[in-house]
């Protein structure tokens, strides 16, 4: 699987508030390679640390002991070379900036050229389905179409690497399975790299080429489960035999981990 | 949250905009017809209360005398709001640097701000000179100063900490934190603040100018009518200066449209 390792993760501990009797151990004894231009899941149950874990990788907090490497530097450099991109789990749109103007933020914040980055953004907007919305305030978007922005806003600096933490977590069904297809389109555009935080064994299955399931308290690495369906997937691949093995198998791993707490 | 077709204000907002001043014209009109009847009908004198008319005939009377003591009254408010809230914008983006520091100087100026800073006005007049527009400015600046200081602090530092955690994330300097977040974050915070400012700008120059000066000022025509005495006069004087207050809220808030188009939704439900 990991040809060639882009992120790698070695005996990663996280205890928040260690020391005091409030000590929570997030995450113990991490290990995970992921090789360039996988699409990760880290699927778990609530509290089981996947967000810690992204969050690490991106240098918005630190591990408390143990190493990990980014497009091989620390987290910290590759977060100053703006080697990844970020989407959260609320579109977090400067209400502010219209649609156009909320994409360029990564390009203007790197010191890109205007001109230069009003076409790039123009491109991605292209990418997520938003072009006739350019003009747009936040206010004007639905939930869908703002988290959309975000990911454009994410992707818009050509990072190697995107962190998404349930992106896709306030969205209704509908949209979030349609999403879900967008994103392996721009997945498959862009051969970036993803990690890909979710609660669903479904959206995991159907996105990834790989699921990491955790366990909880402390947060641990269950399973890692490969996910060989053929691409491109579509609306028929969540109907096959072989999805609903791999559906099986992932829940399996998951109620199999140390935990009671099952997922949805 | 569903999507809303892109609406510029065009003419059916400016008509309904219209549509809405209606009842406040209306309203206006009323009282004034009350003003007169009750002046009229119960011979009011008057230097208790001149009727509406009468202070319109002397508004017509004095008009180029008014005009050109508004004119240096103006020009005072005009300085002392760009002087109180340029220094208010830049005093909280310095405080704002040093989050530990601003509590405690939010918390003073809250208190210095609660003292009647116009009571300052025959020091400014001693300082500067009674005649000079600065001592005017002066007074009306300190008081545009503190609102605009603790509003915009406030702004700069109520910020998303989603925001603050995307800005990280795309490895920010604090210098582009402070320009694209804290900034546009606070431009709301700080148009209440100007609002405020005006008016505060226009109460300060004229109760300045009551303690002398040119008498080409809006101020001291007030004072010196009254002194006559002739309030109908005064009244004029004090109608104008009324409107004057106005006319500066007027600007402010058509600047604030002009800057914050983002706002529209939210200036749609206010009225
Ligand atoms: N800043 C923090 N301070 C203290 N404890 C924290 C902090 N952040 C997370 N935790 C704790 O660490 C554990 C893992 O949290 P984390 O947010 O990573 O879980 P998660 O798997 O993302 O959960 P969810 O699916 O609900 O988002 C939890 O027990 C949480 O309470
Ligand atoms: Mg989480």
């Amino acid at each position: 699987m990991a040809e060639h390792a882009i992120i790698s993760v070695r005996g990663v501990d996280k205890v928040f508030n260690s020391g005091s009797d409030r000590a929570v151990t997030a995450l113990q004894d991490i290990d995970l390679t992921i090789g360039r231009g996988e699409f990760i899941s880290l699927l778990g149950p609530s509290g089981c640390g996947k967000s810690t874990l992204l969050r690490v990788m991106a240098d918005l907090t630190g591990p408390t002991s143990g190493t990990v490497t980014v497009n091989g530097k620390t987290p910290g450099a590759a977060r100053a070379d703006r080697d990844y991109g970020m989407v959260f789990q609320q579109a977090g749109l400067f209400e502010w900036r219209n649609v156009l103007r909320n994409v360029e933020l990564p390009l203007q914040v790197a010191g890109v050229k205007k001109e230069v980055h009003r076409a790039k953004a123009l491109e991605m907007l292209e990418l997520v389905r938003l072009s006739d919305f350019a003009g747009h305030y936040p206010w004007q978007l639905s939930g869908g179409m703002q988290q959309r922005v975000a990911i454009a806003r994410a992707l818009s600096a050509d990072p190697e690497i995107l962190f998404m933490d349930e992106p896709l977590g306030a969205l209704d069904e509908m949209n979030r399975e349609r999403l879900q297809g967008e994103l392996l389109r721009i997945w498959g555009d862009t051969r970036t790299t993803v990690v890909f935080v979710t609660h669903s064994i479904s959206e995991a299955v159907f996105l990834s080429s790989r699921v990491v399931v955790m366990s909880a308290r402390p947060g641990r690495v269950a399973a890692c489960i490969d996910v060989d369906l053929p691409h491109p997937r579509t609306a028929e691949t969540r109907t096959t035999p072989e999805f609903f093995e791999k559906v099986k198998e992932v829940r399996q791993a998951l109620h199999g981990a140390p935990s009671e707490q099952a997922a949805a | 949250m569903s999507t809303v077709p892109l609406s510029r204000p065009g003419r059916p907002a400016l008509m309904s905009r219209a549509l809405r001043l209606t009842p406040v014209a209306v309203t206006a009109v009323l009282l004034l017809g009350l003003w007169q009847s009750v002046v009229v009908l119960f011979d009011v004198p008057v230097f208790i209360m001149p009727s509406p008319v009468m202070i319109a005939e002397a508004f017509q009377q004095d008009f180029g005398t008014i005009m050109s003591a508004s004119r240096s009254t103006v020009e005072s408010v005009l300085l002392g709001l760009v002087l109180g809230s340029l220094g208010g914008v830049a005093v909280a983006l310095v405080v704002s640097r040093f989050p530990r520091m601003s509590g405690p100087v939010l918390n003073t100026a809250v208190l210095v701000n609660c003292a009647p800073i116009v009571a300052l006005a025959p020091i400014f007049n001693n300082w500067f000179g009674v005649t000079s527009m600065l001592s005017k400015a002066g007074v009306a600046a300190v008081m545009v100063f503190f609102p605009v200081f603790v509003n915009t602090t406030r702004g700069l530092l109520q910020i998303a900490p989603l925001h603050v955690e995307i800005m990280e994330s795309l490895a920010a300097r604090p210098r582009q934190v402070a320009l694209l977040l804290r900034l546009p974050n606070a431009l709301p915070f700080i148009f209440n603040a100007l609002k405020l400012g005006t008016t505060l700008a226009v109460i300060g120059v004229i109760v300045s100018e009551y303690f002398g000066g040119s008498t080409e000022a809006l101020g001291v025509y007030i004072a010196y009518q009254a002194a006559l005495p002739r309030f109908d006069y005064a009244w004029a004087g004090i109608l104008v200066s009324g409107a004057l207050g106005l006319a500066m809220f007027g600007v402010v808030t058509l600047l604030e449209r002009f800057l914050m188009p983002w706002h529209e939704s939210l200036h749609e439900e206010e009225s």
